[in-house]
């Protein structure tokens, strides 16, 4: 049996499952300190994320390469229904999962050690990677959704993992119902595409090349499709429960949400929506409703516009309006999804490259906000945006790499943020037509957005705490933490923090590298199809 | 079992599938929304299973086969809900969606 | 009108009212009582559609384990089994997307050929070469969802030692 062909490609995949069976193992053997699942959890997602990263072309790593060699982009044959393909535009949304979970997982580890959850969280914490990781290699309407679901499965019971918190299961409660309901939506969506194809392979459903002959059938399908994943993917009129789950959710769960799960539902929407719009016969035509042979692409295109502009909008809008700093940090997440989706409607390879870039960029930047959000609130500062008053002044460390990131994520240049949205809204002006007031409507959103990332600096920074309201953790007992220590953040925290913000900062001086290997991943995805 | 049409059957799932999502949206007890979620999802594995019947080949056979892995899913579901409502109820005494309050809205 | 027509038609009828009926009684075990109904009446259906192996499926899954879990449910939620529940009203926004989602799905069907001469009968040993062949990884995914779903559960409901 020639294992490397046949388990090569999964080799990240393996390891993530190995992971999650190691600490469910060692939770029965009763060794359940954070450090060592965390350990375990941080260290499978660092291995897989090797993995990725050499299969993408990483010179450094290429002897890892030689594992799954030959196994990406490999190119269909005509007919062939494969589940699922390797792709390297998959192999970058694997690495922004596995950075996602790595960082999660590194920072966890500060939690108090005795913490009872501990190996649940990690356990579930690799699982729903890895279903993050099969969405990424989906060409198959069921394994997609099935996908999907491992994903939404393990982040309902994260959300829950404290299990004596009313606040997070209520959150996961609701998290549940809205979960459910978009999972029975799309897979009613999927089954009137099955009704409609006959098949629920994308493969096959691309070769019709979105001219059908059921076109209100179809519409409606991808309707249901598309609204069951805009649930996970919190797009705009499918965010009611995101904030409410994301302030109630335990905050280092809250980081996995915004920065791992939520591109999930982006992605699948890609992935599915894909079909009908890039891969269109020349010459079909017609409008949806005059029944035979229609091209339904154009109509999916605007309906995803509209609701890319009014994520945008309405996100920000709401984020301007909070004085928690958690509800508004999820809001801000809201409406970063909109910026996403602006370059999965337009399909051209540099909007896919700026649609990818953006996502790559959000994970360090929401990933970075919540964990250092779920830091401070363990030094016992209060929920509210005015309780962070002067800690810019009294950590500096720490309210400089928070800076760095609510910089980036206003899209401030020499950050990677800056770096994401140029690309992104560059090729919506290149794109032509209506593509250009999504740039526009993107541009005035961003501008939108730095009120209320200035406004959090200013308390930060220029704010003078009131005496008697300062926090009572590490820093209130008079001594100022060195500039080396930890302080009361814990290590494992404060590196993950660290590395977030150097991140940032350095992938927005120097982008080639990323933007070179997302733009290959993006033209070979947009030219070959996967 | 020839005169009926396609449509006939459609009209049976999709009239459940709008039954399942009216519970869904309107009912308060957290278990009566895990049934209406139950009669939606039979609603879409219903489809899956006309939609192979009338078509020909082995085509058809895929949806039997979705239908068989759907049917597994929905259960593990609602055993997730229920631990989640479970957990709940033991630190809160009560499972009514509405009174899910801690949150603001 | 043949005998599968009609069958299929009370059949459907009663799939209907007791959907209808488990969401709109105001007693949970009621509502668990119609719903088994409705799970034993689906599997009909399938039976009807030459399914047989989704039937008995249906039954053992949905009649049999999905019902017993959720009376547990409702048995370990209150304190009293039999207590009636608020009554609950019939929005008018929910009700009307509701309807507008029947006749949406209803006319959009209405386009597919209606090709009623024979429905397709499948041999179950086909249907297993399917299952665990070609789409055999739909089912490797379904392992590793009961697999976290299983684990996270247990941990859920497991009386802590706090």
């Amino acid at each position: 049996m020639d294992l490397s062909s046949f388990a090569g490609p999964f080799l990240p995949e393996i390891l993530l499952l190995a992971g999650t069976l190691l600490i469910f193992l060692l939770d029965v053997l009763g060794i359940r300190r954070i450090e060592v699942t965390g350990a375990v959890a941080a260290g499978a997602s660092a291995l897989a994320l090797l993995f990725v990263v050499a299969d993408l072309g990483f010179a450094p790593l290429a002897f890892l390469a030689n594992l799954s060699a030959g196994q990406v982009d490999v190119a269909i044959a005509p007919g062939a229904t494969p589940l699922y393909a390797f792709t390297s535009l998959g192999l970058v949304f694997q690495g922004i999962f596995l950075t996602a979970s790595f960082l999660v997982a590194l920072a966890s580890m500060s939690r108090p050690s005795n913490e009872r959850g501990a190996p649940i969280f990690f356990g579930l914490l690799l699982l729903a990677t890895l279903g993050m990781l099969l969405v990424t290699i989906a060409s198959d309407l069921i394994f997609l959704l099935l996908s999907v679901e491992i994903v939404s499965i393990s982040t309902y019971l994260l959300v829950a993992y404290t299990r004596k918190d009313v606040r997070s299961l209520e959150a996961a409660m609701k998290f549940y119902i809205i979960g459910a309901l978009s999972t029975t939506l799309s897979f009613f969506g999927a089954s009137l595409l099955y009704g409609a194809y006959g098949t629920t392979n994308l493969f096959a459903i691309r070769a019709v090349a979105g001219s059908v002959g059921y076109p209100v059938l179809v519409l409606l399908g991808y309707g249901f499709l598309i609204a069951g994943l805009a649930f996970k993917a919190t797009l705009v009129p499918f965010h009611a429960w995101a904030v409410d789950v994301y302030d109630g959710a335990p905050t280092d769960v809250t980081a996995f949400l915004t920065g791992g799960s939520k591109k999930v539902g982006l992605f699948a929407i890609f992935l599915v929506f894909l079909g009908p719009v890039l891969f269109v016969a020349p010459g079909a035509g017609g409008s949806p409703f005059s029944g035979g042979t229609v091209n339904i692409g154009p109509v999916l295109q605007v309906t995803l516009a509209i609701l890319a502009v009014l994520t945008m909008t309405v996100g920000n809008v709401l984020a301007l309006l909070q004085k928690e700093m958690k509800r508004m940090l999820a809001y801000s997440s809201i409406s970063q999804a909109g910026y996403m989706l602006i370059g999965i409607v337009i399909g051209t390879s540099p909007a896919l490259t700026g649609a990818t870039l953006q996502m790559f960029a959000n994970v360090f930047m929401k990933t970075g906000v919540f964990l250092v959000v779920a830091g401070v609130t363990a030094l016992g500062v209060g929920p509210l945006i005015d309780d962070w008053k002067g800690l810019g002044t009294r950590r500096p460390l720490l309210g400089v790499a928070f800076g760095l990131m609510l910089l980036s994520l206003a899209g401030v240049p020499l950050t990677l943020g800056f770096v994401s949205k140029f690309v992104l809204f560059s090729s919506a002006v290149e794109a032509q037509g209506y593509f250009v007031w999504l740039a526009v409507a993107g541009l005035l959103n961003s501008a939108l957005s730095v009120f209320y990332y200035a406004r959090v600096l200013k308390v930060m920074f220029f704010d003078r705490p009131e005496p008697d309201a300062l926090p009572t953790g590490a820093v209130a007992g008079g001594s100022e933490p060195s500039l080396l220590a930890a302080g009361g953040l814990g290590y494992a925290r404060a590196t993950a923090i660290a590395l977030i913000a150097v991140a940032v900062v350095a992938f927005g001086v120097y982008p080639q590298p990323v933007l070179g290997a997302i733009s290959n991943a993006a033209q070979h995805f947009i030219h070959v199809g996967p | 079992m020839t005169a009926l049409p396609l449509v006939g059957f459609v009209a049976l799932s999709s009239a459940l599938f709008a039954v399942g999502l009216f519970g869904i949206l309107t009912r308060r007890n957290f278990i009566l929304v895990l049934i209406a979620i139950e009669i939606a999802m039979n609603a879409a594995i219903l489809n899956f299973v006309y939609f192979g019947a009338f078509s020909n080949g082995t085509a058809g056979l895929t949806g039997q086969a979705v239908a068989v892995v759907l049917i597994g899913f929905a259960a593990t579901e609602v055993a997730v809900g229920l631990a989640i409502v479970l957990a709940l109820n033991r630190v809160k005494g009560t499972i009514n969606v509405a009174q899910a309050n801690e949150l603001k809205l | 009108m043949s005998l599968e027509e009609l069958a299929f038609i009370v059949l459907a009828a009663v799939a209907l009212f007791t959907a209808v009926a488990a969401l709109l009684v105001r007693e949970l075990v009621h509502t668990i009582l119609w719903i088994a109904v409705f799970f034993v009446d689906i599997s009909a259906i399938y039976f009807l559609l030459e399914a047989p192996f989704l039937g008995v499926l249906q039954l053992g899954v949905y009649a049999g384990a999905v019902t017993v879990l959720l009376l547990f449910g409702v048995m370990l939620t209150r304190k009293r089994i039999f207590s009636r529940e608020a009554v609950t009203g019939l929005d008018a926004v929910p009700l009307s997307l509701a309807v507008v989602t029947f006749i949406f799905v209803v006319t959009a069907v209405g386009q597919l050929p209606q090709s009623s001469e024979t429905l397709s009968v499948y041999d179950p040993t086909l249907l297993s070469q399917n299952l665990f062949g070609t789409n055999g990884p739909w089912l490797l995914l379904l392992g590793l969802l009961m697999m976290g779903a299983v684990a996270g559960s247990i941990y859920l409901v497991r009386e802590g030692r706090e």
